[in-house]
């Protein structure tokens, strides 16, 4: 027979069909099928990267290049505006690590303790607690975007990153928690009690038992929350007005506004930018995926 | 162990949603105390600002445009990646769908303010190259064309995340209906129409209401590319909220426009939820 992946239907699930269909014919259009399948996608994919295409050719060019030709490669290259770029973008960058980084701690932290005591420990009012954070599920960013800029006015935490840190983690450890209950609960009940009869405490079972197991669920938490705020454009722009504490999405977009003309320095500095979530990714690629299609799963 | 989360949620969350929902009742200017003024904000709203009413239509012509393109090309896209035979091609494929997540947002649309820029931009260049003078336009710039240039950005149009989900839901389909299908004769568009698009209905209901809820909340774009601008022309109810609150301090009214945006958002969540409770597998 042939190999796996070679029969009709998608992979994955290729042994079912060994049995060949009669006669070759739905076989060998599906084949055919593939040429242009993967014609009409490589186009879409080429075209979806072609503003990057662009950047890259467009980084590498004096002003003077650009001019002559655009939209060409040109030689020599300008590394010079990726060292121009590197100077700017670097402080930006390294804001957005602490910003983002000390987010995605606290939102761990505080998701799991949380979910865990959901899921696992018999307290008063547990159910109205639990739906009362459900319900900041349907309370969208655009309701509580003035409040809270005035809150953060009247906390006087105005150009400090605890501005961005302290609402992100409140808000980005909701969709923690109902990831994670739902994975606590999922968790046989039998262990837990196994390990009360012996004599631990709540803390030491959240801490040795459920958080070792949980592992992979909280990458996929981390991982939503860092994308979520590594995104965020117009928060920041609020609550901070010092250039030098934009974190890297407000920060790219006030060094476009201040470069613009000088083309190359804008795209490499567009490209830097873009750097450590590819990075990120390239790390953790089999979390990303679970996380940016959880959505799915959850139903 | 709750108690942090619910204390960061009652100072971060539960209090400035109740605030927003009482200051949409005040005549509210930064720093001042407000006035009570009960729901002239809300009738402002609706019989008063003609760039409100604008921003919903803009809102609407946005979220009826992201349906078409986060649901209806996504799945074309991944019943293309799916029908791939070839193990190798189709991992690669997969990967691209990544790509624009991983690229930050915000250097996407910036790359598309430069792409669509009347001067050096070169979607001109390319129409000026294929003899189009006449088609060239500053495209953020005309009131008239700007929404459009808005929202055809990001060409072509593929949302990765979608079509990952929507792959995972073609993937799951048990093999043995595909072949059964197959040997009735239900190939190619058939065995899309009577066999996939019935058994991925989940996800394809689930981005909608995703879609919808996202397309009434966003103004990333809007505020990056043109800042509702030129004369209002791509204003849409977020963006016109962060201009009352933060450029001619109407606290309170932006409140209520907040207010507005939350209610069609919770209506779509109900619509979610009922599907959710009865969609169950």
């Amino acid at each position: 027979m042939e190999k796996r992946g070679e029969n009709v239907g998608a992979a994955g699930f290729a042994p079912a069909l060994d049995v060949s269909i009669g006669a070759q014919t739905p076989r060998r259009s599906l084949r055919q099928g593939d040429a242009w399948r993967s014609l009409t996608l490589g186009l879409l994919c080429f075209l979806m990267i072609a503003p990057l295409i662009m950047a890259i050719i467009i980084s590498f060019k004096s002003p003077s290049q650009f001019t002559r030709l655009p939209f060409l490669p040109a030689l020599p290259l300008r590394w010079e505006n990726y060292e121009f770029a590197w100077q700017i973008i670097s402080q930006f960058l390294l804001n957005s690590i602490v910003v983002s980084g000390a987010t995605v701690i606290g939102v761990l932290v505080l998701s799991s303790l949380a979910a865990y005591s959901f899921a696992q420990i018999r307290f008063p009012g547990r159910t109205f607690v639990f739906y009362a954070v459900l319900a900041l599920m349907m309370v969208p960013a655009s309701l509580t975007l003035v409040p809270s800029f005035v809150l953060i006015k009247d906390l006087r935490l105005m150009n400090t990153h605890w501005s961005l840190i302290l609402p992100w983690i409140a808000g980005g450890q909701i969709i923690g928690i109902l990831i994670l209950r739902a994975f606590f609960e999922s968790l046989p009940r039998e262990m837990f009690d196994a390990c009360r009869i012996d004599g631990a405490s709540d803390w030491q079972i959240y801490w040795h038992v459920a958080l070792p197991l949980t592992k992979s669920m909280l990458g996929v938490v981390a991982i939503l929350n860092i994308l979520g705020t590594w995104n965020n454009l117009i928060w920041p722009t609020l609550t901070i007005t010092e250039r030098r504490l934009y974190p890297l999405t407000p920060g790219l977009y006030s060094y476009m506004e201040q470069y613009y003309t000088s083309y190359g320095r804008v795209m490499a500095g567009l490209l830097l930018g873009s750097v450590p979530l590819v990075l990120l990714f390239f790390f953790t690629s089999r979390l990303f995926v679970e996380g940016l299609t959880s959505g799915a799963i959850k139903t | 162990m709750v108690v942090p989360t619910l204390a960061f949620l009652l100072v971060f969350q539960y209090y400035p949603a109740v605030s927003g929902l009482y200051r949409s009742l005040f005549d509210w200017n930064a720093g001042l105390e407000g006035t009570f003024i009960g729901l002239a904000n809300f009738v402002e709203l609706f019989s008063d600002d003609r760039v409100f009413i604008r921003s919903l239509r803009n809102m609407a012509l946005l979220t009826i445009w992201y349906l078409i393109s986060f649901v209806g090309i996504s799945m074309l896209v991944a019943v293309l990646i799916h029908r791939i035979r070839n193990e190798g091609s189709k991992y690669i494929f997969r990967l691209f769908m990544i790509l624009p997540v991983v690229i930050p947002a915000v250097v996407l649309i910036l790359l598309w303010v430069f792409i669509y820029d009347a001067t050096i931009g070169p979607l001109n260049a390319l129409l000026t190259a294929l003899g189009l003078q006449d088609w060239t336009h500053a495209w953020l710039a005309e009131p008239k064309i700007a929404i459009y240039a808005v929202m055809f950005r990001n060409f072509p149009w593929i949302d990765g995340v979608s079509v990952l989900i929507l792959l995972a839901g073609l993937q799951a389909i048990p093999v043995e209906i595909v072949e059964s299908g197959l040997l009735d004769g239900a190939s190619g568009w058939k065995r899309l129409r009577y066999i996939e698009l019935p058994l991925v209905t989940g996800q394809i209901k689930l981005l909608i209401v995703l879609t919808i809820m996202w397309g009434v909340q966003e103004y990333t774009a809007v505020w990056a590319m043109t800042q509702g601008g030129p004369i209002d022309a791509t204003q849409v109810p977020g963006m016109w909220m962060y201009f009352n609150a933060f450029r001619i301090s109407r606290m309170g009214y932006a409140s209520a426009i907040g207010v507005v945006m939350f209610l069609i958002t919770l209506v779509a969540t109900i619509l979610n939820m009922r599907y959710i409770r009865t969609q169950e597998f």
